[in-house]
């Protein structure tokens, strides 16, 4: 917290020096003494963490890898594909995210489904998450809610290259997302037998009207909570 | 809470291992000096001096001077509200950091040493050697605990022997204080030659700013004691930390700090100048030059290094002697103890108190250090020669002229207490009084 400091020549008391050096002692054994006395506040939900208190220690050290801060809402992690409930990509190559891409790090091969004359899927589609710029584009071309970057992790460390470069197979997974109004679950599909179909429509939610709105969120992860949460917090008597 | 219990269980155990490490101390002075009386024919203090060669100086200095490493990055945290050193965990405890005094003894033995080229070569392989010897000697006229008789440790020993008394003290020279500045000003010529002869710039420029700083403030170190020596009358420091013990206002103690208020400030500033730790660190100097052992790796930098935490501890016990009371516990009467308890832990009880104050001086000074910005080199010099030197002289008159009025130095403890409730009063003032057109000033402000 920034505070204006007024600038102005030192009085006699301050020029004597030794007054002030010893008030400055006494501000250092006020923090040592409660820091060395009690201990800090461990509470697991870091912003309800209380400090300067009686009885809590000064310290706001967050121990890094055994406490970790949550991010905020909006955090662009890696990528994922999202998937349908039977477990395919909701994609359907339509290479919106590759035109879309300022890095040119999403390479997508667009194939048919044998049986379904009109979806596509992709055959292959790499991203190559040493060139990501992490900039979301990809997330907001995406006409079908089908590439996420949700996941709230960081691109996992790897020793070669090749590693960093994530296909299909690995970019495909967390929690599946289904709409009322996907096509499939519109018209049916050939693919997806009949009672699956019925469960699959059962389950499909109203499309968000806001990008940022809970459904297209991982469950659990809302940014109306969070805000709400913050609201309450700073709201709440001290 | 359960902090706060553990803390408070620790400082008691920390206190009473202090006072049976001061007993075990005794014990073993004691017994060599049996020994040295008994079966080599030879005077028993010169037992109970190699015995207190051992105990306090490489004992108490070393271990105490080792563990402030891991006590400067702990307490430096606790005072900036962060953790501090903890990653080095046995058996799933940090144990206050202090396994990292293992890791860093390690790391220093084990590092390459990297001796630049065009050294001188002697100078250069003795300067730490010399950095460190003189604080290491300075130890040796510490009276640490009271003399208690021989024959009261050692019962077989209480027949020819009863009279000679033990006392936690390596040496007594008459000449006292003046072996403290003497061996003190020794210290400079590591830090000089340090600098000179590693054949670097930014080395040369730390020892040039060493010997400069350390010969400005010897004058006004010496000068800040002469005070006390006139007071109690001696040079030597277990007679002053028994004068010390007589009551002066009342029933208050005649305190170094009571009588010499003035030459307590003076001394503590200048002997932390001597230190050469923030903020007097410009030999150092991290952050420009890197200082007088930029060239050193290894156990020679590791050297330097303790030879400024053994600093730290000397000035601690020096000021606990001539200004704090020495041994005296200051809590209990001192006589009241003596007669209370048997003799051996009277010594104890009495060396505790002596190492439990000089915990606290140490904490004082990396407080300071970790309080104060490093100051620039003109500072530096004029806070020597135009504040603390003319104070100092002025305290000599002042404390002269009182005890040649009143030689039972009963005008010279009001003088002092009126001094310490002059400090308390402006310290305490914290409101500002209005200082129009003073504008004018602002750059004399800069100046201390």
């Amino acid at each position: 917290m920034p505070y204006p400091i007024e600038n102005r020549p030192a009085d006699l008391r301050e020029r004597m020096y030794f007054p002030e050096i010893i008030r400055g002692i006494g501000v250092l054994t006020k923090h040592f003494l409660r820091n060395l006395f009690f201990a800090r506040d461990k509470n697991p939900d870091i912003l309800e963490r209380r400090r300067g208190e009686f009885g809590v220690s000064d310290n706001a050290t967050l121990q890094y890898p055994e406490e970790r801060a949550p991010y905020p809402p909006g955090y662009r992690g890696l990528h994922r594909l999202v998937p349908r409930e039977d477990g395919k990509p909701r994609c359907v190559a339509c290479y919106m995210c590759a035109t879309a891409c300022p890095a040119q790090c999403i390479y997508i091969e667009a194939g048919e489904y044998p049986d379904d004359p009109i979806e596509k899927y992709p055959v292959k589609f790499v991203i190559d998450e040493l060139r990501c710029v992490v900039c979301g584009f990809c997330v907001e071309a995406c006409p079908k809610d089908a590439i996420r970057m949700d996941s709230g992790e960081h691109t996992p460390p790897s020793y070669e290259r090749g590693a960093q470069i994530w296909d299909e197979k690995r970019l495909l997974r967390g929690p599946s997302v289904s709409y009322q109004y996907d096509p499939w679950l519109r018209r049916g599909s050939p693919s997806i037998p009949a009672d699956k179909l019925e469960e699959m429509r059962a389950r499909a939610k109203p499309f968000p009207t806001v990008a940022t709105d809970e459904y297209a969120q991982t469950p659990g992860f809302s940014v109306r909570a969070l805000a709400q949460e913050a609201k309450d917090r700073a709201e709440r008597p001290k | 809470m359960n902090r706060l219990i553990g803390m408070v269980v620790l400082i008691g155990a920390v206190v009473a291992g202090l006072i049976g490490l001061s007993a075990v101390f005794y014990l073993a002075a004691g017994g060599l000096a049996y020994v040295f009386a008994e079966y080599l024919g030879a005077p028993p203090s010169f037992g109970a001096a190699i015995a207190n060669v051992v105990t306090l100086m490489l004992v108490v200095m070393m271990i105490s001077g080792s563990l402030l490493t891991v006590a400067e990055r702990k307490w430096s945290a606790m005072m900036q509200n962060r953790i501090g050193a903890n990653r080095i965990k046995v058996l799933g405890s940090a144990l206050g950091g202090i396994p990292f005094l293992a890791a860093d003894a390690l790391k220093m033995l084990t590092k390459e040493s990297a001796p630049p080229r065009g050294r001188t070569r002697i100078l250069y392989e003795m300067a730490p050697a010399l950095a460190f010897a003189p604080v290491f000697a300075l130890f040796a006229i510490i009276p640490l605990g009271p003399p208690v008789p021989l024959g009261s440790i050692i019962a077989s020993a209480a027949g020819a022997l009863g009279s000679a008394g033990v006392a936690l003290q390596v040496a007594s020279p008459d000449a006292g204080l003046l072996y403290i500045f003497a061996i003190s000003s020794l210290a400079v010529y590591g830090t000089a030659l340090a600098g000179w002869a590693s054949n670097n710039k930014l080395a040369l420029l730390g020892g040039v700013r060493a010997s400069s700083q350390m010969i400005s403030y010897e004058v006004s170190l010496g000068l800040s004691l002469v005070g006390t020596m006139l007071a109690f009358r001696t040079l030597r420091l277990e007679e002053m930390v028994v004068a010390q013990g007589a009551a002066v206002i009342g029933p208050v103690p005649a305190l170094g700090i009571l009588l010499q208020p003035v030459g307590f400030l003076i001394f503590f500033a200048s002997a932390f100048a001597e230190t050469k730790r923030a903020p007097f660190d410009l030999p150092e100097g991290e952050s420009e030059i890197v200082g007088y052992f930029v060239e050193y790796s290894g156990m020679k930098f590791g050297l330097m290094f303790l030879a400024e935490f053994v600093e730290i501890v000397v000035l601690a016990a020096i000021i606990t002697a001539v200004f704090l009371g020495g041994w005296h516990p200051l809590v209990v009467s001192t006589e009241w103890l003596r007669q209370t308890v048997t003799p051996l832990w009277f010594g104890a009880i009495c060396g505790g108190a002596f190492l439990a104050k000089m915990i606290v001086l140490m904490w004082l000074q990396l407080t300071i250090r970790w309080l104060l910005p490093r100051f620039r080199f003109d500072q530096i010099q004029k806070l020597c020669w135009k504040i603390l030197l003319p104070a100092a002289i002025a305290n000599v008159f002042v404390t002269a002229g009182a005890l040649l009025i009143d030689p039972s130095m009963q005008l010279l403890a009001w003088i002092g207490v009126a001094t310490i409730v002059a400090v308390v009063a402006i310290t305490a003032a914290v409101g500002r009084a209005p200082a129009p057109g003073e504008h004018g000033a602002a750059h004399v402000v800069a100046g201390h």
